[in-house]
């Protein structure tokens, strides 16, 4: 378990090395086995990680929760998440306008050694290329023509003889033919005049192998160029330039950069292979350099091994330190990111989970666009539709829905092979004219053209045929553009895809015997995905896709069922009873609540320390569930309790969302909670050697008695303070001393050469701590640290926030004494009272059933179900049913209860609303933040009032305060204000020169220091503050003058 | 009350059901701020003793003190000695220390686990100096020991574990002493010695008959129905309305709204006699029922008598007020 320290979790790197020695004419080779390279920060959970595959007894004997979702990284002590990273799909032609409205194509090309992005944009009719590269845009027919497309006629073949195709083209070579431009050669000679790369150079042959390899590296890096053909890059630009073609004569073919399918989202594993593929090759450049230098000192004794030049700290050092700070610093693939890791938050398991759910956006939060941050169809299923943050992050940050799978890269040699025996045309064999032939569809495979083929369906369906019984991966998509008359095959890593079942005209391929086994426990999801059952489809294959909602609603063109409709909806939005009848933001505020409210960290929790953790004392789960909760385990650790809430106003205590709390119930436990800090002290060492020491607490001698001080009376006697100890403010907690010389030489230290540098307790007055746990420990620099948990037991108090599942936040009002509360004639007696006026603005109505069906489960003694559109499904409680149970057990349908009043013992006037809701306890507790002060520190500088609690500070009058005052002319409160009570000084101003003066203590009289004399001063008041500007304009050669009249 | 009519009443109680800690009794003749106030005092104001200090000397169970403390606290002890204890904070024996036996009773509990079993520490474990000071459930296994058979049987039989304080698993070990002291539960729930203290109006139901004959087998069956209580049924023989349990009636006006719906409104007139209330009364064991009902008697005639014998206070002001028959 993590506890800040140097303890990161990782594993070795093993490699296995062979070199030859010796000179050409006798070669030897040698070999080395388990050659240890660095360490590798393991995920946890992850298949190398030693609790994979462990049951619930091993990881409990081992320490370790099992309902702990793993998935993060322990470095240097602490837990980090690497976010998942969205990102706009590599090697994909992307049709797009830029600001100006230029119709733009862009591939952003990424391959094993660079990272290059090629734009080829129209401009005035024409068409042109922009490279990081060039120095100018560069007209796309030269390009043609410098990869050998030297025949115009073949160019417009390409495209497309189409006259409304050609048409568009002509102006682009007639460009081309005004450059006079015609041979490959020519072109490329202009092409190495625009290269702003290397060194410039008048020599022709230079310039065109410059162009050359522009277009080999750079232009279209990820079309592979074999033994010099350039073809393929000619007919995947002229992909590209159709496809523009197409999006100027019908704007409908513009891709939406928001769709998902045109989205990859990078995981963790992708971002440490890069950062490894770079440290790697770093390292063997530095083991290359060291080795080189040594090779010339060598000696027949001291034969070079370049082994003992592998340095493990290059790659495990290199490792941890992105992970812990966040920063992705890549030179090479030229990605510089910040926050890409961030710290586990624990407030609450549903907080740590929703972590690992968290797609962090590619754009930049500032940005004023709606586009990115409207919800998009195409999240349907994939992204959660609820769980987003307010304000500067709305829409952009993202969470994934609850069976959403995210791609890993798989194979591509065997799966292009595959795609030419099943009747792929290669493009090689096709010309010009054959490629946009009317009967024949492209074949894209990740973005590279394969070429083409005549039954695009019967080549789909073959594919998926082949997916479905296993033979080739299962997150292999493929997707039949009618538009674009392409078949997109993918099998890269980053797309979102997420299971559905597979239906035969209609007809589902579970049938009921599957399901049996399936509770039995015989079958297992993978075999459902074996035996092709289920699939996986991405975004871009579910437009093939014909997915009934229901198996009834299924027709014959059906080809896919959902699982179950509340998959839509993520980890955090899946707490939340009836979502689908409350009104929208509510749901959003709640996935933002959910990870703030206290209860059940993790099983091991009392075994953690943490900085901050907030218990629950008497967590509960929740009387209304849904599928979620327990898919996700939050009914084995529940964040809140079920109160018994009465919706009626009360007191006027309630109004603005307040709520009323019944003492009695805070008196039996509810909303009682632990509140543990951890306090580190360390024990410093110095640069002479000497360090702190702790000592045991010393008497003193007071009025003849020998006692102990009583600040140090939790101390045990190694001057540590005892676990279980009450520790109040200003107690000592480590009786510390630190030596007085820490430069310098050092001698032995006598107690005299020791100052005490104890540890003193800052904590709220008033709050009884205890110390729960101490730990000693050896920290980064190998000191001694010694860590204390205090902990606090707190019951609610009025201040402290509560919140429903439903987005309704709100602070305890006031606390009633039981007898003064309303109560039913059963005897039920609500444990806090709701105003109804939170209902009709928030339209809420979840809320309402989640009580009526948690009534009605509290009388049958049957936890009810509310999953997300789970009525059809009989995973959620139909409110007709809720009812009948209800008048079955003798309430009203309605959940109205008649009730009397606890202080007239009369019966009120209308019928109650009453029942249990599920209700958290919110980490923000009044105990943690009021503050007031009459008198306290001040600022050095401006001898005001210090600012802001942490430092006792004072209420500050602002401005807009000060301007009601004025306003009002309550002139002497705004005297007292901003001079009695601020930082009134009494100045020696000259009346001859206006200057301050001061007091001399010496000659006991004002002295100016100007007039240098010591008439004519008297004494004001002024503030502080105004003194000092004074003064500092002086500084600055400014002088101000202080015109006194007398009165 | 007409006319400045008395206020003077005597009010008349009828037990119905009467169990160690149930009571369901009738107060009749007087009105609801009489049954309000007896409610209110018996579950804010009659003294009962729990638990309300705890030293700890060893605790090294998963839970940590504050939260043993509070599940001390909540434990019933049997009470009757309550009425008789001195309050802590005025008893003169211990100048408010409250640790001695006129105030308060001591507790000493002592457990830990040996075995690879889990050990439930209850509240059997807790040994009291005072022999009428038990915890609740301890105490009935007691008696019930005294009754025939043996105490460990009663003790340890399945259902009757006593009341779970902590688990200890191998190697943990609890050592704690407790004071408890007489309070009420206006200070604190765990005073309090009532579960369950309610009460209702009775209903006064009149069916009218005429307009009942006029209605079908079925239409009955459907308006009886109707209720979510089963206070109407039709009689076997004469196939008549009747009134089973006026008293299951939760005055949602089901009833009446139904009637209305069938177009019949007057088929029943329900009101509440303002004058006799039904008492349920659940005790937490720490005072019997019954004897819940008579502590709030007697607190509530000393808070009375507090009042009367104020020696400031002016009462001729009140007693011309209520009419002079007051006090």
């Amino acid at each position: 378990m993590p506890s800040e320290g140097p303890y990161v979790y990782a594993a070795p790197i093993y490699v296995d090395v062979e070199y030859s020695i010796g000179s050409q004419s006798h070669k030897s080779i040698e070999k080395k086995e388990r050659v240890l390279i660095g360490r590798m920060p393991i995920m946890l959970r992850s298949r190398l990680c030693t609790l994979n595959g462990k049951d619930e007894a091993e990881l409990a004997k081992l320490g370790e929760c099992p309902l702990d979702p793993g998935g993060y990284f322990v470095v240097k002590g602490a837990e980090k998440v690497i976010l998942i990273q969205e990102q706009l799909s590599k090697n994909r032609i992307i049709i797009d306008s830029d600001s100006k409205g230029r119709i733009m194509a862009s591939v952003t090309s990424s391959t094993a050694e660079t990272k290059t992005k090629t734009v080829i944009f129209m401009e005035k009719e024409k068409i042109y290329l922009q490279l990081n590269q060039l120095k100018k845009k560069v007209p796309i027919v030269v390009i043609m023509k410098a990869m050998g497309m030297e025949s115009d006629q073949e160019i417009v073949q390409m495209i497309g003889r189409d006259p409304r195709y050609s048409s568009l083209f002509i102006p682009s070579l007639q460009e081309c033919a005004m450059m006079k431009i015609f041979t490959q050669r020519q072109a490329l000679e202009y092409l190495g005049e625009m290269v702003s790369m290397g060194k410039t150079s008048s020599d022709p042959s230079v310039k065109v192998e410059k162009a050359c390899e522009l277009l080999l590296n750079v232009f279209l890096a990820n079309v592979p160029v074999k033994q010099g053909n350039f073809r393929p890059k000619c007919i995947y630009v002229a992909v590209m330039l159709r496809r523009m073609v197409d999006a100027v004569l019908n704007a409908d073919t513009f891709d939406d950069k928001d769709y998902v399918g045109n989205k990859r989202l990078e995981l963790s594993g992708q971002l440490i292979s890069l950062l490894f593929e770079d440290l790697f090759k770093n390292m063997n450049n530095d083991i290359l350099l060291a080795f080189d230098k040594s090779f010339d000192k060598r000696s027949r004794s001291n034969p070079p091994n370049f082994i003992k030049y592998i340095f493990p700290d290059t790659i495990t050092k290199g490792l941890e330190k992105p992970i812990s700070t966040g920063n992705w610093d890549l030179k090479r693939f030229k990605m510089h990111r910040k926050g890409v890791s961030q710290v586990l938050s624990r407030l609450s398991f549903i907080a740590a989970l929703g972590y690992m759910t968290k797609v962090s956006p590619q754009f930049e939060k500032t940005r004023k666009v709606s586009g990115p941050r409207a919800l998009q169809p195409s999240q349907w299923g994939m992204l959660c539709p609820c769980d987003t943050p307010e304000g500067e992050g709305c829409g952009l940050t993202k969470n994934l829905a609850l069976m959403t799978h995210v791609t890993t890269d798989d194979e591509e040699g065997p799966l292009i092979y595959l795609c030419y025996t099943l009747g792929v045309e290669d493009l090689e064999l096709l010309s010009a004219e054959e490629l946009h032939s009317p009967n024949s569809y492209l074949v894209i495979f990740n973005g590279l053209i394969l070429g083409k083929h005549r039954r695009p369906q019967y080549f789909s369906n073959a594919v998926r045929r082949l997916r479905r019984s296993g033979k080739i991966g299962e997150f292999v998509s493929v997707f039949v553009n009618e538009k674009q008359r392409c078949v997109y095959l993918a099998s890269d890593g980053g797309r979102v895809c997420r299971p559905l079942v597979i239906a035969d005209k209609g007809v589902s391929r579970i049938k009921d015997h599957h399901m049996k086994e399936l509770q039995d426990g015989v079958r297992s999801f993978n075999d459902f995905l074996r035996e092709g059952l289920l699939e996986y489809l991405d975004v871009n294959e579910e437009n093939n896709a014909l997915i009934a909602l229901y198996e009834g609603e299924a027709t014959e063109k059906t080809t896919h069922i959902e699982i179950e409709p509340f998959t839509i909806l993520g980890v955090c939005a899946g707490l939340i009873p009836f979502p689908h009848h409350n009104q929208s933001p509510r749901n959003t505020y709640q996935c933002a609540m959910g990870k703030q409210a206290m209860g059940n960290i993790a099983y091991n929790q009392l075994c953690r320390m943490d900085t901050l953790l907030n218990l629950l004392v008497y967590p509960q789960r929740p009387l209304l569930t849904t599928k979620t909760i327990e898919l996700i385990g939050f009914d084995k650790l529940g964040a809140g309790q079920n109160a018994t809430v009465a919706v009626m106003s009360y007191s006027g205590y309630d109004i603005e969302d307040a709520i009323v709390m019944n003492k009695s119930s805070l008196d039996r436990g509810f909303g009682r909670c632990i509140v543990m800090k951890k306090y580190s002290v360390k024990q410093e060492t110095y640069q002479n050697n000497t360090s702190d020491r702790i000592v045991r607490p010393q008497m003193e001698i007071v009025k003849g008695e020998l006692r102990l001080d009583p600040k140090m009376q939790i101390l045990d006697a190694d001057g540590i303070a005892s676990p279980g100890e009450i520790i109040r403010p200003h107690n000592i907690y480590v009786n510390r001393q630190s030596p007085k010389c820490t430069r310098g030489e050092s001698s032995k230290l006598l107690d005299s050469d020791y100052r005490p540098s104890p540890a003193t307790f800052h904590g709220i007055e008033g709050e009884t701590t205890v110390i729960d746990r101490v730990a000693l420990c050896t920290d980064i620099d190998n000191k001694l640290c010694i860590k204390f948990l205090v902990r606090h037991t707190r019951r609610p108090e009025v201040g402290d926030k509560f919140s429903s599942r439903h987005g309704q936040k709100g602070v305890c009002g006031t606390i009633v004494q039981q007898e003064d509360f309303p109560f039913s004639e059963r005897g039920i007696c609500p444990d806090l009272i709701m105003n109804p006026h939170g209902y009709p603005s928030r339209m809420t109505i979840g809320k309402m059933i989640e009580l009526l069906g948690g009534k009605a489960g509290v009388s049958c003694g049957r936890f009810h179900y509310g999953s997300a559109f789970g009525e059809p499904s009989g995973h959620a409680d139909r409110v007709e049913a809720i009812s009948d149970t209800l008048v079955k057990h003798g309430f009203s349908y309605s959940g109205k209860d008649f009730i009397y009043s606890g202080i007239t013992g009369c019966p009120l006037q209308a019928y109650i609303f009453m029942g249990p809701i599920y209700y958290q306890k919110l980490k923000h507790m009044v105990i943690d933040k009021m503050h007031a002060r009459a008198r306290g520190p001040k600022v050095m500088l401006t001898r005001q009032p210090t600012e802001g609690r942490s430092r006792d500070g004072g209420l500050r009058l602002g401005e807009m305060e000060r301007d009601c005052l004025i306003a009002y002319g309550a002139s002497m409160l705004l005297f007292e204000r901003l001079m009695v009570s601020s930082d009134p000084y009494e100045a020696k101003v000259c009346k001859k020169c206006g200057l301050l003066g001061y007091y001399n203590h010496k000659l006991k009289t004002p002295y100016c220091t100007m007039c240098k004399n010591r008439d004519n001063i008297s004494s004001m008041k002024l503030p502080y503050a105004c003194k000092l500007l004074f003064q500092e304009m002086q500084s600055m050669n400014i002088v101000p003058r202080l015109q006194l009249t007398e009165d | 009350m007409e006319g400045g009519g008395s206020y003077h009443r005597m009010p008349k109680v009828r037990i119905r059901e009467m169990k160690d800690d149930y009571l369901k009794f009738e107060l009749r003749e007087t009105d609801a701020s009489m049954a309000n106030a007896l409610r209110r005092v018996m579950l804010a104001e009659v003294p009962t003793i729990a638990i309300d200090l705890v030293e700890i000397e060893i605790n090294s169970s998963v839970l940590n003190d504050e939260f043993i403390a509070h599940r001390l606290g909540l434990i019933p002890l049997v009470s009757d000695r309550a009425m008789e204890m001195r309050f802590s904070r005025d008893c003169d024996a211990c100048d408010g220390d409250g640790q001695c036996q006129f105030c308060s009773v001591e507790f000493h509990l002592w457990a830990r686990c040996e075995s690879d079993q889990t050990l439930d520490v209850t509240s059997a474990d807790l040994k009291s100096n005072d022999p009428l000071v038990q915890p609740v459930d301890v105490a009935r296994a007691i008696d019930a020991a005294a009754a025939g058979g043996t105490l460990s049987s009663a003790v340890d039989s399945s259902d009757n574990r006593g009341i779970i304080i902590v688990k200890l698993r191998r190697g943990q070990e609890l050592r704690l002493r407790a004071i408890a002291r007489k309070g009420i539960g206006k200070d604190h729930a765990k005073w309090s010695p009532g579960a369950t203290v309610t009460f209702m109006y009775e209903p006064d139901i009149h069916i009218n008959e005429e307009m009942m004959e006029s209605l079908t087998l079925d239409e009955k069956r459907q308006w009886i129905d109707s209720s979510p209580t089963k206070v109407f049924d039709i009689d076997p023989n004469t196939q008549q309305v009747v009134i089973v349990d006026p008293e299951a009636y939760t005055y949602d006006e089901e009833v009446i709204k139904k009637a209305e719906a069938m177009g019949k409104s007057g088929l029943v007139e329900i009101y509440a006699k303002e004058d006799s209330f039904i008492f349920t009364v659940e005790s937490t064991g720490a005072v019997k029922a019954y004897q819940m009902l008579v502590n709030a008697i007697d607190v509530l005639r000393q808070k009375l008598d507090a009042v009367r014998y104020t020696e400031d206070a002016d009462f001729h002001l009140l007693d011309e007020h209520m009419g002079g028959a007051a006090l």
